[in-house]
């Protein structure tokens, strides 16, 4: 979970895994992890969807939100399929991955070189690991294996 | 000759539709703007309200951005008259304006019940920015606000109300607060916590009539007894402006019927946001859906498919967010679809509550509350609204949120979502920042 440490220092300046956005979740009864955050999606739902333009393109491609802008009406939040944009109740903004402006700390921080930092095309690589281990999980429930 | 695009309407789906015209053609085309009001977004009017915000951050098309898009403006006009055969627009000055392709996105208006005194003075709605500065103006420091209907508009200023330090109470004609929005449930959830912050609720509560009281408001009631208010803020429903399009031709029901390129019955004319009447992603009903989201995305496929693009558009997915102090209800889709499969559970020590609707394994609904610095909260909006957009079969998944409505997360990466939702775009390309666009 050092992403999210390493995540949440640099976006908000305290170690606070629920303030990441990138979001580590359990699979196969906590035995694999995957992170996960905003795709930077060519369309960008948030950024179409804010109705005062407070969201933009950084220099290094990355969705940001422009706080001075954002009233924290949510919009985003909910237009967004994927769940990666955020809403931090303490500057009542909206708030998501910006890649740490092309040097993005969640990839310094990994111990296991499981996040790197490449140009690739938008795939989704997580749902094909985590449905794998998912059903290799519950393969081992049916057979009666405890599975910790 | 440089085709000619006229856009009826200002708002959220005339804006987007500007836009996208403009991000496909580069200037090439002429457009013509008709705004009755000076272009500004109504989803921040609460934060102006609620002194968040200064006035001028609510306008979104300048004048200067107008001539940067290279859009001719009728600003402060109203369109009364659309002759379709002839492909000319009336406006209430005596302009006509010719198009080759028209826009309908005049929106909605608000509407009060037919109450003895809801027209009076001191009492107002919340829609316009003209009806905003008229509340702004009205309330102090103390003030009694008496919010007249429950709904999620009235809920949307709320906050700012509180944050004026004014008294507040809401009355609701309906037995309890939100129906539109959400759940038995959830209504008892919201209101318990609304009673700690202070807010009183009358539900089942039907206005009879408002009367001034040396200054005052004195609203009066079929049961119970009456409120003093100084001033009242009537959020009791609104209606799409249809009415200018009496005998243009163009097939109304309970808005413009659209198909799925937003064409209205009249090939050239096209409609968008409040006004029009499209697909329900959902259900795949027709559906009038007057939420900013529909607004935007209507206006944009309107905006491509103007500009020569051919772009279908799959539906509208309803959905409404809101935060009352601090805690987050949204809900998604057919949350209220008595025929769905429906699994809920209530977290009380989290404050938290979460309904999922399902049609086979497919979510088609979704309800959740929580306080807005949850994570469990702020995990799973988004992915509700992208598991229900997304319709896909969650097989196990499903037997899973069964077990627990509230582990959203891990069923929406492991059920592949994402991937069914990469390709799913509304323009099938990269969209542009606004202010790139010119």
């Amino acid at each position: 979970m050092r992403c999210e440490l390493a995540c949440s220092y640099m976006q908000t300046g305290t170690f606070q895994p629920a303030r990441s956005v990138i979001r580590v979740s359990p699979f196969e009864a906590h035995t694999s992890y995957a992170p996960y955050t905003c795709t930077q999606c060519a369309e960008a739902w948030c950024m179409t969807a804010c109705p005062v333009e407070a969201i933009s393109i950084s220099p290094v491609g990355a969705k940001v939100v422009l706080d001075d802008l954002c009233v924290g009406c949510k919009l985003c939040t909910i237009a967004c399929p994927f769940g990666t944009i955020f809403y931090k109740p303490e500057t009542r903004k909206a708030f998501k991955c910006d890649l740490c402006g092309g040097s993005p700390a969640c990839v310094g921080a990994c111990p296991t070189a499981a996040i790197e930092y490449v140009e690739a095309e938008t795939a989704d690589w997580l749902g094909t690991f985590a449905a794998e281990r998912s059903a290799r999980h519950r393969e081992w429930q049916f057979a009666g294996v405890e599975a910790r | 000759m440089a085709k000619r695009h006229v856009i009826v309407g200002g708002g959220t789906a005339g804006l987007n539709a500007i836009l996208a015209i403009r991000e496909h053609d580069r200037g090439a085309s002429e457009i013509s703007l008709v705004s009755a009001e000076r272009p500004y977004s109504r989803m921040v009017l609460p934060y102006y309200l609620g002194r968040g915000i200064a006035e001028a951050h609510v306008f979104t098309l300048s004048p200067a951005r107008l001539a940067q898009l290279n859009v001719r403006t009728h600003l402060g006009r109203r369109a009364v008259g659309l002759d379709t055969a002839a492909g000319k627009l009336s406006l209430d000055d005596g302009t006509v304006v010719e198009y080759d392709d028209l826009l309908i996105a005049t929106g909605s208006s608000a509407v009060r019940p037919a109450v003895p005194g809801a027209d009076g003075p001191g009492v107002h709605s919340f829609w316009t920015l003209e009806q905003a500065r008229g509340v702004v103006a009205g309330i102090r420091e103390g003030t009694h606000v008496v919010l007249v209907g429950a709904g999620f508009i009235a809920f949307t200023i709320l906050n700012a109300i509180l944050a004026l330090k004014a008294r507040l109470t809401i009355v609701e004609i309906a037995p309890r607060i939100l129906p539109r929005m959400i759940d038995e449930t959830g209504a008892q959830m919201v209101e318990e916590w609304l009673g700690r912050h202070g807010v009183e609720i009358r539900a089942g509560a039907t206005l009879t009539a408002i009367e001034e009281t040396q200054g005052r408001r004195r609203l009066r009631f079929r049961e119970g007894e009456d409120l003093v208010a100084g001033l009242v803020i009537m959020a009791t429903g609104i209606r799409p402006n249809l009415e200018w399009l009496n005998g243009s031709g163009v097939r109304v029901n309970r808005g413009v019927l659209v198909d799925d390129h937003l064409r209205s019955s009249v090939e050239n004319v096209y409609a968008a946001g409040d006004v029009a009447e499209g697909r329900d992603l959902v259900t795949g009903e027709p559906a009038v859906h007057a939420i900013e989201p529909t607004a935007m995305e209507h206006g944009r496929v309107v905006g491509a498919n103007m500009a020569g693009r051919d772009v279908a558009y799959r539906g509208s997915l309803l959905m409404n967010i809101v935060e009352v102090c601090h805690l987050d209800i949204a809900s998604f889709g057919a949350w209220d679809d008595p025929a769905a499969e429906a699994f809920a559970a209530v977290r009380p020590e989290r404050f938290a509550y979460r309904k999922l609707l399902w049609q086979g394994d497919r979510l088609t609904g979704a309800m959740i509350l929580g306080r807005a610095d949850d994570i469990w909260t702020t995990n799973d909006v988004g992915m509700l609204k992208g598991l229900t957009q997304a319709g896909n079969g969650l097989g196990p998944w499903k037997a899973h949120l069964a077990r627990n409505p509230f582990d959203v997360k891990t069923a929406f990466i492991a059920s592949g979502t994402t991937g069914r939702l990469l390709p799913e775009t509304l323009l099938g390309r990269a969209s542009v920042p606004a202010g790139f666009v010119g």
